[in-house]
């Protein structure tokens, strides 16, 4: 609204001017909208024409055949395995996250002094490399954990976990929280710090306990960081990949093959090219549902608490 | 009275908490740490002990035989480029879309338009990437490097704009009317304005760039000369599979670089991950 004077002003100021400015921002945009176009669109567009294709990705003959791998890959028992690998990951993970960074930020919450030092630790792994993170658990359940498992008796932890077509999954999954927790829980700690000081008081004056003060007060100030941390776990969970390629490589017996493991698989190392692009796409149209779910889910449930 | 009592014992147990998390977060650490200084036969003894004597051998192996070094340039060369074009590029085109959003239809659309690349996940794209690099002979860091300015884009631009958008327009008109260009105007005046958002991106990008390891994968593995440290790990892994002290000097090293930055400029870096993952 204010840009109306301005505007006038530099109408004022010459109409050669103007034009030249105007140029000068197209020309401003073009770099990016260009890389964007040639390394983004063009890659999804060939996409979804490789996938109309029996292309193996090595023999330069290849013709079109519609939807043939779409229905190869609806056909695949090997990718409803990978799909329920991911919907069983994610729906630990995101349960996971949110349970231990709110338990974290409560707890960092509660104590006024002495919080820096453990902010500063908690927030270390967040710096590091998945794959590197992903290494250094490799050898503690290789090597650290069946000691700790012999000396208390634990038959579960005498093998890598990871070695363990039942659990390798968990193993996986706690590498994936000790390290994902991190920036939810300095996000939990801004929504804790948001909630204004005199509606706990207000509410102590009126006789609540600790949890309704929590049920009512403290929850509805976090819907919108939830919200954030469901949909960015979920993303995580639906496209793990580096965890997974550094500790167990989708093994054992395929028993942690994640979608985005299979896709690389098919692509890089059986030569279904097209049959793996057409699995990406699909990949697409899930993630895109999920989203959507849990953004109309999450937003729902936020009554009047975002104000 | 009451209260309080109640609050003293929630304080303990949140210490109790804290305590026994931040052991946990650091026990990989620890071990990290201990195996890089031990010998293969100390380690074997007790896993658990700390090293006897100050035994660098592993680290002089790592840099020698396994060329570590040229793994670490390699990464600071691809982060570097990579962050340097970040910066150039996107900031100019997040000012061209905030200030004209409202008034053509080309920068709405654009705008939009760049935005989508937030919601589609990079397994999404990669096996058609490395068909499209491959016939443009951009399967080497020259490429890599294009990738992640390309892929930082769609974030870096929605953080920028609507940055941008919150900054007065008058201070650029007033240097217009002293006869800036728009480029001067922009270079001098508002680059400035929103350094704190530029650094926020460049942060993001640096730990993003520096870390990733999808994309070196897929465009780099075939020749290992160009290999970015996490690629290079995850190679050395299944070299080393014996020798796993080597192994451990190597992520110790590999780490040091980030946790260093970490300390030194830790505000900026939590700040930077957190709004990243705010405004996504």
């Amino acid at each position: 609204m204010t840009r109306l004077p301005n505007a006038a002003a530099q109408q004022a100021a010459g109409g050669n001017g103007m034009k030249r400015r105007n140029i000068v921002m197209v020309l401003f945009t073009l770099p990016v909208v260009i890389l964007y176009s040639i390394f983004f669109l063009l890659p999804m567009l060939l996409g979804v024409y490789y996938s109309m294709t029996n292309w193996t990705g090595i023999n330069p003959n290849y013709k079109f055949i519609g939807l043939d791998n779409y229905i190869k890959v609806l056909q695949d028992n090997r990718f409803y395995e990978a799909i329920f690998f991911n919907f069983k990951y994610t729906f630990f993970l995101v349960i996971g996250t949110v349970v231990l960074s709110l338990l974290i930020a409560l707890a960092l919450n509660q104590l006024k002094r002495s919080t820096t030092a453990f902010r500063s630790i908690y927030f270390i792994p967040a710096v590091l490399s998945l794959v590197t993170v992903g290494l250094i658990w490799n050898e503690l359940y290789l090597r650290a954990f069946p000691v700790i498992g012999k000396a208390l008796g634990i038959e579960a932890l005498s093998t890598s976990v990871l070695a363990n077509p039942s659990l390798a999954m968990y193993g996986i999954l706690i590498v994936n929280l000790w390290q994902g927790c991190a920036v939810p829980t300095v996000l939990f700690i801004a929504g804790l710090q948001s909630v204004p000081a005199d509606l706990y008081e207000a509410a102590t004056i009126d006789g609540a306990n600790a949890w309704q003060k929590f049920r009512k007060i403290t929850v509805p100030f976090l819907i919108p960081i939830l919200t954030m941390v469901v949909i960015t776990s979920v993303k995580g969970g639906l496209t793990i990949f580096d965890y997974i390629k550094a500790m167990t490589d989708g093994g054992p017996a395929q028993a942690t093959e994640a979608i985005g493991i299979l896709i690389y698989r098919h692509a890089m190392s059986e030569g279904k090219f097209a049959q793996s692009v057409a699995e990406s796409m699909i990949l697409f149209v899930i993630v895109a549902i999920v989203s959507f779910i849990t953004i109309k889910l999450t937003s729902n449930k936020q009554v009047g608490g975002d104000e | 009275m009451k209260l309080s009592k109640g609050g003293i014992v929630l304080k303990a147990l949140s210490f109790i908490f804290l305590i026994c998390g931040a052991i946990l977060i650091l026990f990989p650490f620890f071990i990290t740490i201990i195996t890089a200084f031990k010998t293969q036969q100390e380690s074997a003894e007790n896993f658990f002990a700390l090293p006897t004597s100050f035994y660098l051998d592993n680290f002089v192996s790592v840099f020698q035989e396994a060329g570590y070094l040229t793994y670490f340039s390699n990464s600071a060369i691809v982060t570097i480029c990579s962050l340097v074009f970040i910066f150039l590029l996107s900031p100019m085109c997040a000012y061209a879309i905030s200030r004209n959003l409202g008034r053509g239809r080309y920068y709405k659309a654009i705008y939009y338009y760049i935005l989508c690349g937030i919601f589609v996940p990079f397994q999404v794209i990669m096996v058609p990437i490395v068909k499209l690099l491959g016939t443009m002979s951009l399967t080497n860091q020259l490429g890599l490097i294009i990738m992640h300015v390309t892929l930082a884009s769609s974030q870096a631009i929605f953080l920028l704009v609507n940055y941008i958008r919150s900054v007065p327009p008058d201070l650029e008109e007033a240097a217009s009317i002293d006869g800036c260009t728009t480029m001067g105007a922009y270079w001098k005046v508002v680059l400035p304005l929103i350094k704190p958002m530029t650094m926020t991106v460049l942060i993001l990008n640096a730990l993003w760039v520096w870390n990733d390891f999808q994309m070196p994968l897929i465009i780099l593995n075939e020749s290992p000369n160009s290999w970015t440290l996490p690629l290079f790990q995850y190679n050395f892994k299944s070299q080393y599979t014996f020798d796993y002290n080597l192994a451990f000097a190597s992520y110790l090293i590999a780490m040091v670089p980030v946790i260093a930055a970490y300390i030194c400029a830790q505000k900026y870096i939590v700040a930077g991950l957190t709004q990243g993952a705010v405004k996504t």
